[in-house]
């Protein structure tokens, strides 16, 4: 059975303006997950429960099997944070940061990281200040990275990045899950990013978790049917249909538990199955949330 | 062993059948031979940059099929099947009718029409391709 | 308490601060080579010593300013990605910021105690006083050193160090006119009555209780972050 390096059990913690509730989160060792929301959901409020700088309200938390906030001394030798406001210090160098994680993390590979240095295109006399944003994404990253750690939780580590640099850290990010007892969290704002690496995708809106499952079995249960009706048929009852669109002629049904045995039920009731699209994850995430909105509204 | 796999973003269909199929193409062209090693699902992953779940659900669809094997502990391996390869053409020359066969019963065809469009189109081919045989005898 | 990780944090933040450091160590030995040059009556050099612990308790705040500033530069998430927890990443700050101080203060104490000793106009008596005074400021920085880390504010850092500045002048004037450290003060022996004896403790104590008051604050923190 594999350990879960990851927990998050009933997570609660409130804020003036904002909460996050009930939170419930699984990630098994060797795995990696992609954690999508909107602004404001609670992606990097969670992910600072995760690594114990924030103290939930309740709830338990688990890293690596150590509790958090209380063990985070301990789990942080394991892992490697890189979040999307985190900052270096400006006067001093990379090189200077190298040595300086290089003197905490036992673990930390110097070849690695001079690999790194080279693929990531970076300097390591050039000072913090000096470099533009995605070097300095890319510098935080191999900090990280170069210390081989067995949890790597990224917040956003691709926003801002252009592409070929954003494939780089992708193809590094993978290479780390070359090793199966490693694993990956990480949020980001790219949905195509996530459906291509993620192993499972968990979702989430105004402080709730909407979905956490498995990547494969989730994309599959999505679907748009584009539908013929004739004259005077009335839409079949299908379950789990979040979204109608399209014309009273020609509806186009999203439905979030699509079964074969849906076309087959459309067609004795006489309606004609144009198409069955799958969805991408953006039009996925784009139709989850809005329908979460009209339904708060009404 | 290069995996020269490459996963289209913009193909409409899910990541794990891109890979089946290229998957089914190397074996049948031969680029993989039959019995030979082929990278574990996370090298295959790590390389072609998607995740090791997509990957997993290939290997086993193709492992059904009867394509590849997995033997715990030991890796993947192509199967010994010596008919493999003429097989796995067949095999997407029958998924090819059968989604030409569907579209054709959304369209109002017959059988017998689609049947006749098929000989059309066989010929068409055949026709163009004799074409742009004499061309290139002449340009040469 | 993991010593290493917390050594780790201080050497760093003394590596990143030594230009300022350097700079207080010069203004104040500046400083007290202007007041050591004065001559003059006691009110003169009472004066003196208070501008010398006003400009000692400023270079203070800089000090703890400097030192608590990884949330204005936002290197706060970078600093607790590392594995340290809140009780250390706090003892770090307050070591090592108190510690850099300490010894400018040492050095401007003794610098003060070794030109009294020295130098024929300075009445030996003053020396108690000094210390008294001295110890005062220590006081009155542990006290900016416990608000800069519990608020990370420059606003409120620099409000306690007013507070402290003018607290120090009220202070310094009381205990000279107290009859058993004020008479003895231009005096050539050095005398400790009990009263002087008595403050000292008392001013140790406060030391130690805006630490721990520190401390304290710094555990009940809910968002670190």
């Amino acid at each position: 059975m594999t350990d879960l390096a990851v927990q998050f059990a009933g997570v609660t913690k409130k804020y003036p303006h904002f909460a996050l509730t009930d939170i419930d989160l699984e990630l098994s060792t060797g795995g990696i997950m992609g954690f999508v929301g909107a602004n404001g959901a609670g992606k990097s409020t969670t992910i600072r429960i995760l690594m114990g700088l924030v103290h939930q309200d309740c709830g338990t938390v688990d890293v690596l099997g150590h509790a958090m906030p209380m063990q985070q001394a301990v789990a942080k030798r394991d892992v490697g944070f890189v979040s999307e406001d985190m900052r270096l210090y400006g006067p001093l160098t990379l090189a200077w940061h190298m040595n300086f994680v290089r003197s905490i993390y036992p673990g930390w590979d110097q070849r690695y990281a001079e690999d790194l240095l080279r693929r990531f295109d970076l300097k390591v006399e050039q000072k913090i200040k000096g470099l533009s944003h995605g070097q300095r994404v890319k510098a935080a990253l191999l900090l990280a990275l170069a210390r081989r750690p067995r949890l790597l939780v990224l917040d956003e580590p691709t926003t801002g990045l252009d592409p070929v640099a954003r494939r780089e850290v992708l193809s590094e990010l993978m290479a780390v899950l070359a090793d199966e007892e490693r694993t990956i969290f990480f949020s980001s704002q790219n949905t195509l990013d996530v459906e291509q690496i993620s192993d499972q995708i968990t979702f989430i809106d105004r402080g709730r978790i909407i979905e956490s499952a498995n990547k494969e079995s989730f994309l599959d249960r999505w679907r748009r049917m584009r539908l013929m009706l004739p004259p005077n048929a009335v839409l079949p009852r299908l379950p789990g249909i979040v979204e109608v669109g399209g014309s009273a002629r020609l509806p186009v049904l999203t439905v979030s538990r699509f079964e074969p045995a849906m076309v087959a039920a459309c067609q004795d009731a006489g309606v004609a199955v144009q198409a069955v699209d799958a969805m991408t994850l953006e039009e996925i995430f784009i139709v989850n949330v809005q329908n979460r909105r009209e339904r708060e509204v009404a | 062993m290069n995996s020269s796999i490459v996963i289209s973003q913009s193909d409409g269909r899910p990541m794990y059948l891109q890979i089946m199929e290229q998957i089914r193409e190397k074996v049948a062209v031969g680029e993989w031979a039959p019995g030979e090693e082929i990278p574990s699902i996370r090298m295959m992953a790590v390389a072609i940059r998607v995740s090791v779940i997509t990957v997993k659900r290939a290997y086993l669809e193709l492992e059904r099929e009867g394509v590849i094997v997995t033997q715990q502990g030991k890796g993947s391996f192509v199967a010994t099947d010596p008919g493999l390869a003429p097989r796995l053409f067949d095999r997407e020359f029958n998924e090819h009718i059968e989604q030409a066969v569907r579209i054709g019963t959304l369209l109002g065809l017959s059988s017998q029409e689609m049947a006749l469009r098929l000989r059309d189109t066989a010929s068409q081919i055949s026709e163009n391709q004799v074409r742009d045989e004499d061309l290139a005898k002449e340009t040469l | 308490m993991n010593t290493f990780i917390v050594t780790r944090l201080i050497l760093k933040d003394w590596y990143l601060n030594r230009p300022l450091f350097v700079a207080a160590l010069f203004t104040g030995l500046l400083t007290l080579g202007a007041v050591s040059a004065a001559k003059g009556t006691q009110i003169a050099v009472i004066l003196g010593v208070i501008v010398l612990a006003t400009i000692l308790i400023g270079m203070g705040a800089v000090i703890m300013s400097s030192m608590v500033n990884e949330r204005r530069q936002q290197t706060l998430p970078f600093v607790m990605s590392l594995p340290v927890s809140y009780l250390e990443y706090t003892t770090s700050k307050l070591a090592g910021s108190l510690l850099i101080f300490f010894v400018l203060w040492l050095a401007l104490l003794s610098g003060m105690i070794a030109t009294i000793l020295v130098t024929p106009w300075f009445p030996h008596g003053l020396i108690p006083f000094i210390v008294i005074m001295a110890v005062e400021i220590l006081v009155t920085t542990s006290l900016i050193a416990a608000v800069s880390v519990t608020t990370e504010s420059q606003g409120w850092t620099i409000g306690v160090t007013q507070v402290g500045g003018l607290a120090l002048n009220a202070v310094g004037f009381s205990i000279a006119r107290m009859p058993s450290i004020g008479h003895t003060m231009s005096g050539p022996t050095i005398q400790w009555s009990s009263a002087s004896i008595f403050i000292l403790l008392a001013e140790f104590m406060l030391i130690a209780l805006m630490i721990g008051i520190a401390f304290y604050v710094q555990s009940r923190k809910r968002d670190f972050v």
